[in-house]
């Protein structure tokens, strides 16, 4: 991949991954995804931002000879993840004389993921500045908007913002920048849903702080570089909000058909009192789409069939997923059927202990749904309405 | 004395417990842990404690 300059004297360094299918072998990559990394070229000092994931380190040599770099004096590390960090000892390798800029958190983790020796790195504290001669760099401790270490980089003087893992998103594509806000809109969600959403509270007290930066350009680590900052900072500013919708997000489960009905039920019940309904069928279910649902939705309610006394393997996976992904969901019940026994709903109710969830009386019945478990599901669908009146989203 | 729970992983400190993890006794109270002290789970510092 070529090389391109974002400003003048800022080149786009990274690789493109349209091949990838899974991250962290476990969120799925509809659209790959990017790892970008940034030369900054100064006056009198040359910085790189970030690296590349390890499997792309070449493609990152390769860019940086084909520049003509021959020096590189530092590296900044924004967040120690492989991903972005991974190519640092490559990189190192390549420009030995390089020193490392990160703060001490993350220097500790570079020790301890990628073996890089602790005097190589240049400790920077939060609001400390570097000059590279007619430009500076400007860092940011942002601990927990994604891991512990991590921190964000201020061109002070071009205004553009590079905050490694926030405000980007998974996606290669040969634009160098966001061209359709609305594409833009639904990547960046799921991104946020995946990533960030277990960290929305400290994420929120970081917004207003990269308000007043005023940046004229956001270039994130994955995806396309934003030209329109505000558009994604009114968008996290929703998501990490407290604000929820009318929405009830439905994962589920059928064995032999009972849980089915009683999801269809439910569903028609809810749409029939005004509440939006996204029932997931777990068997062909992209979670990283159930994740991006979560992002706002006001209830959850799970859909489970029993298996030896308990619920669904595949519902006790999206659940434990969905408890440690916090989403600010409000309101929390369990559906669901049994053939001779168990106890699904207590089990699927005590994985949530990671949210702040209103329990609504579940609706588990035994075998098929008779017309006293759809006067049940009525009961409940009412329940959720009510309780979505109350809060003012209905 | 009250339990505190960690907004970044959901860890409960429990006084009465102590912390097995760290050789903390039962006993102390939340307040009285050091300002350096950190989450036995994740590493989050003191600060990111609220009370259960």
């Amino acid at each position: 991949m070529a090389a391109r300059e974002i400003a003048k004297g800022i080149c786009w360094v990274g690789a493109l991954d349209f091949d990838r299918r899974l991250f962290d072998e476990l969120i799925p990559l509809p659209e790959g995804t990017s790892y970008n990394s940034y030369l900054i070229r100064g006056s009198t000092k040359t910085a790189l931002i970030d690296t590349v994931d390890p499997k792309k380190e070449e493609e990152l040599i390769v860019n940086l000879i084909k520049l003509g770099i021959e020096q590189i004096d530092y590296i900044v590390i924004n967040h120690a993840e492989q991903d972005h960090a991974g190519s640092l000892p490559m990189v190192l390798e390549m420009y030995p004389r390089a020193k490392v800029v990160t703060n001490e958190k993350c220097r500790d983790l570079l020790v301890a993921l990628l073996q890089i020796a602790p005097e190589s790195v240049m400790v920077v504290k939060d609001g400390d500045t570097l000059s590279l001669g007619d430009r500076t760099l400007r860092f940011f401790l942002t601990p927990w908007t994604h891991w512990p270490e991590t921190q964000i980089t201020f061109l002070v003087e071009d205004k553009i913002l590079f905050p490694c893992d926030l405000f980007g998103f998974h996606q290669a594509t040969s634009e160098l920048y966001i061209t359709n806000e609305a594409d833009a809109y639904r990547s960046a969600k799921r991104y946020y849903a995946e990533i960030m959403m277990p960290f929305r509270n400290s994420i929120r007290g970081y917004i207003q702080k990269v308000r007043d930066l005023d940046p004229a350009m956001i270039a994130p680590s994955h995806g396309p570089v934003n030209r329109n900052p505000k558009f994604i900072l009114d968008a996290y500013a929703d998501w990490v909000s407290d604000d929820v919708k009318n929405v009830v997000v439905l994962p589920y489960i059928s064995m032999h058909g009972s849980t089915q009905k009683m999801v269809d039920h439910l569903t028609g019940a809810l749409i029939q009192r005004g509440v939006d309904v996204k029932p997931f069928n777990l068997t062909h279910t992209d979670i990283g789409e159930l994740a991006y649902s979560l992002v706002d939705a006001a209830t959850v309610v799970v859909g489970t069939p029993t298996v030896l006394f308990g619920p669904h393997p595949q519902i006790v996976y999206a659940t434990y997923l969905a408890n440690v992904l916090k989403p600010k969901v409000r309101f929390a019940s369990v559906i669901g059927s049994f053939g001779w026994g168990g106890k699904a709903a207590e089990t699927i109710v005590k994985m949530l202990d990671h949210v702040k969830v209103e329990v609504l009386e579940p609706v588990v019945i035994k075998g098929l749904p008779d017309e006293a478990a759809l006067v049940a599901l009525n009961r409940l669908a009412d329940d959720i309405a009510k309780k979505h009146k109350e809060i003012g989203i209905l | 004395m009250d339990r505190y729970v960690c907004t970044i992983c959901g860890h409960v400190y429990d006084p009465e417990k102590g912390e097995p993890r760290l050789d903390l006794p039962p006993g102390k109270a939340f307040e009285e842990l050091q300002n350096d002290w950190q989450c036995p789970v994740c590493f989050a510092d003191k600060d990111k404690f609220v009370k259960a």
